[in-house]
């Protein structure tokens, strides 16, 4: 038995497939996007926009697959408050190195620093101990809208345009004393503020480059859940 | 190839310059053996330590061997050659140009200088003075025609005459060469040529320029050319003098000591301003601005901003005057550290400022970008990473990028924003043993301890045969500080301890879904931070559907989570 909710949700998303099939959003005039690695289309179908606030919620690697894309063609990123962010890992995702710039202990200064960044930098990724009061956050957003930067952050952000949880997760290629990581399945439940419903999105975030070439690239599979 | 006239030079030669200049920084008297270490090998020997038996390219062990009161000091280029400046300045007290080839030798065109001076004799008296007088460095003059010839007499202190170049290098040995050759990649290119020659037999540079030109050029090319025409007594190129000019700099005393930044906003923008005028009436433009004030307290503040903005319209001054402000409000607000990495300084008036432009070029001489200028979102994002820079110090600020390794740690390189950074190791080597890809997201700055249990609950531990001692199955990681419920499990009697809890607060142990390893890594051997580790990879069930993966090691007995794959 579906819900009428759920049966308008999934016409709605039937609606937005097409429309991105086609090319003609209803939204492009709204605000400018950024670009957005195609394996997380499923993700944010509607592109990563500029000045909204992303929350990301157990997954780093999610946050950088989020501003690959942008970095990749020209954007400035920043990471804020994240000592430990894996910078290999960030350059295989395809940042640009060359634009990426790290203040790890922002320490007091943090709001003064993520200002400063949202002033500059088109995507400021914030991680999880920052010194922020909710007052700041809902400056930095407000700011972050005004400059048209994206800030995505570690942690619950209350007001996010989008949080991504990352529920679950699957690797493939270890076994019991033997292979090693090569690819992985991460379940990621998107909530949009407008959006409503939460949706379940599976996609393969880390796909093994010695299988790449041949085999397509594994569907996302995608199921409606609760309510938001 | 263009011929050039044969041009007469003197030529002053410091003998064991980098060993000098070290010893002169590290405040060693000039009769103290010393060596400098470079690699394997010592560069540099004093001439103290020579008369003791330590010789140019011997080892650290053999040299401290023959003198064991030998201080070994470290090989730095840049201290090298910002000490001769000193000697350069202190030459130009007897002639007007002078051109440094490399440091520890400058070349002097000796016509028009030896003419005001009277003599040759009296111009090699003159700079061997002033050299010692001005610059406490005692140091050998020679003159000859071509650079060879006169890099070759002033080592004995001659002065060659006019015209009989060919014939007095024509017995030297044919290793001479490398004299001549003034940068490290040049000399192993000559080095490499000067064994092969005297391999075939051509001992001494007579030998060489006996041979046909056009044979030296087909067998060696453009580096026999080259050899050829320095052995002949010739030149390739006339000396290129450095012109000393004085430095382009604002200082402005305050009349009150300034507490507050409003205070400062109008001086600021009246220092940039004469900055910019300074640098259009010299005519040139500048890549560096160094920004320094005095405290109350006489503490020195002293920062180095990059700057690339060029003198048009204004727009040099509105962009320094943001420079200076943010310095003066992060000095006098204590956030920003000093440039040495220390703390900064305390909060405290200051009393002048100066600014100082440094990378003096002439104007139009810069080079533009191949595809226009520097874009919009460029230039913002600088000012912005500026911005911080001035809140969090040099350091608060990072640029990363990516070089070999083989640990996920040890492949981030990561420097302050606007400095240059130390050279990368090269990605493109082998890194036998690197941890496979795909490379974590999260690598903690310092590894944090774990713990891998097998299944009865006793630790697992890895031979140096690299045999596992049994199956990992649970892992326990250090918990997140704010877990309260961790803190309070790990107070529990059951977890073995007894009052305080010392060491880390374990999570709740985990279990093991699979795993790959061990990978053994030995890495440095020969060094202090040797390290000997073997690597695994596990994944950890953390619910129903929800696996992590991590990279521990295990070296010294103990496992360290190195990186988490989230």
């Amino acid at each position: 038995m579906e819900t009428a909710e759920a049966r308008l949700a999934r016409a709605r998303e039937a609606l937005a497939g097409v429309q991105r099939r086609v090319g003609t959003t209803r939204d492009r005039w709204e605000a400018p996007t950024l670009p957005l690695a195609p394996v997380l289309d499923q993700v944010l179908p509607q592109g990563l926009r500029r000045g909204q606030v992303v929350s990301v919620v157990g997954s780093t690697s999610l946050m950088l697959a989020l501003a690959a894309a942008a970095s990749e063609s020209g954007s400035w990123t920043a990471a804020v408050g994240m000592p430990s962010l894996g910078v290999v890992a960030a350059a295989r995702r395809g940042l640009d190195l060359a634009r990426v710039a790290l203040m790890p202990h922002p320490g007091a200064q943090a709001a003064a620093v993520a200002g400063a960044c949202v002033d500059g930098m088109d995507v400021v990724l914030l991680g999880p101990r920052l010194a922020l009061s909710d007052a700041d956050r809902r400056r930095l957003a407000s700011r972050a809208r005004e400059r048209g930067s994206v800030i995505v952050a570690e942690g619950p952000w209350s007001g996010a345009h989008a949080s991504l949880t990352a529920v679950g997760s699957r690797w493939h290629g270890l076994g019991a004393g033997d292979g090693r990581l090569r690819g992985r399945e991460l379940v990621v439940r998107v909530e949009e503020r407008r959006g409503g419903l939460a949706r379940m999105v599976t996609l393969p975030i880390e796909v093994d480059s010695s299988l790449r070439r041949g085999a397509p690239a594994l569907a996302p599979v995608r199921s409606l859940g609760g309510a938001a | 190839m263009s011929v050039v006239t044969v041009v007469r030079r003197a030529v002053l030669w410091v003998p064991d310059w980098p060993a000098v200049a070290a010893m002169t920084e590290a405040g060693l008297g000039a009769d103290a053996p010393a060596a400098v270490l470079h690699g394997r090998g010592l560069v540099a020997v004093s001439a103290a330590a020579r008369a003791a038996g330590v010789r140019r390219g011997s080892t650290r062990r053999l040299a401290q061997r023959v003198c064991p009161e030998l201080a070994i000091l470290p090989y730095d280029e840049g201290r090298d050659s910002r000490l001769f400046e000193a000697v350069a300045a202190a030459a130009e007290q007897a002639v007007s140009g002078v051109e440094i080839s490399r440091p520890g030798l400058m070349i002097v065109p000796s016509d028009g200088a030896s003419r005001f001076h009277g003599s040759e004799e009296a111009l090699a008296e003159a700079l061997v003075s002033a050299v010692a007088e001005h610059a406490g460095v005692e140091c050998a003059v020679g003159a000859a025609d071509g650079l060879l010839a006169a890099v070759l007499a002033a080592r004995s202190s001659e002065l060659v005459p006019s015209g009989a170049s060919r014939d007095y290098l024509a017995p030297a040995p044919i290793g001479s060469l490398a004299l001549a050759a003034m940068e490290r990649v040049q000399r192993e290119e000559v080095e490499r040529l000067t064994s092969v020659l005297t391999r075939l037999g051509i001992a001494t540079l007579g030998d060489l320029a006996a041979l046909p030109f056009g044979d030296v050029l087909a067998r060696f090319g453009p580096v026999g050319v080259w050899a050829h025409r320095l052995a002949s007594g010739e030149d390739l190129a006339p000396p290129v003098l450095r012109r000393s000019e004085e430095d382009i700099a604002v200082e402005h005393v305050f009349e009150d000591p300034a507490e507050r930044i409003e205070q400062l906003v109008h001086i600021a923008k009246e220092a940039a301003a004469a900055l910019d005028r300074a640098l259009l009436d010299a005519g040139v433009r500048c890549g560096r601005v160094r920004i320094t004030a005095r405290t109350e307290k006489g503490q020195e503040l002293e920062r180095v901003w990059r700057t690339d903005v060029g003198t048009r319209a204004g727009a040099f001054a509105r962009h320094m005057t943001d420079r200076v402000r943010w310095q003066l409000e992060g000095w006098l607000s204590g956030t920003a550290g000093s440039s040495d990495g220390g703390k900064g300084p305390e909060p405290s008036p200051l009393v002048s400022l100066g600014l100082v432009a440094e990378d003096v070029v002439p104007l139009g001489a810069e080079q533009s970008y191949l595809w226009g200028g520097v874009s919009g979102a460029d230039s913002r994002a600088h000012r912005a990473l500026e911005r911080v820079q001035g809140l969090l110090g040099l350091e608060g600020v990072l640029a990363v990028a990516e070089q070999g390794g083989r640990s996920p740690r040890d492949r981030a390189l990561l420097a302050p924003w606007g400095q240059e950074a130390p050279p990368a190791r090269a990605i493109a080597h082998p890194w036998p043993g690197r941890i496979p890809d795909p490379p974590p997201a999260t690598v903690p700055p310092v590894a944090r301890p774990a713990l891998v249990l097998d299944a009865g609950g006793s630790p697992v531990t890895i031979s140096r045969r690299l045999a596992i001692s049994a199956p990992p199955t649970w892992v326990r990681l250090e918990a997140d500080a704010s877990d309260e419920r961790a803190r309070a499990a790990n107070r529990h009697p059951s977890e073995g301890h007894v009052g305080r809890v010392v060491g880390p607060v374990w999570d709740r142990p985990r279990p093991v879904e699979s795993w790959a390893g061990p990978w053994p890594v030995s890495e440095r051997w020969w060094s202090e931070d040797a390290s000997r580790r073997a690597y695994v990879q596990v994944a950890l069930r953390d619910g129903e559907d929800a696996v992590t993966a991590v990279l521990l090691a295990y070296g010294g007995g103990e496992w360290a989570l190195e990186a988490v794959y989230d």
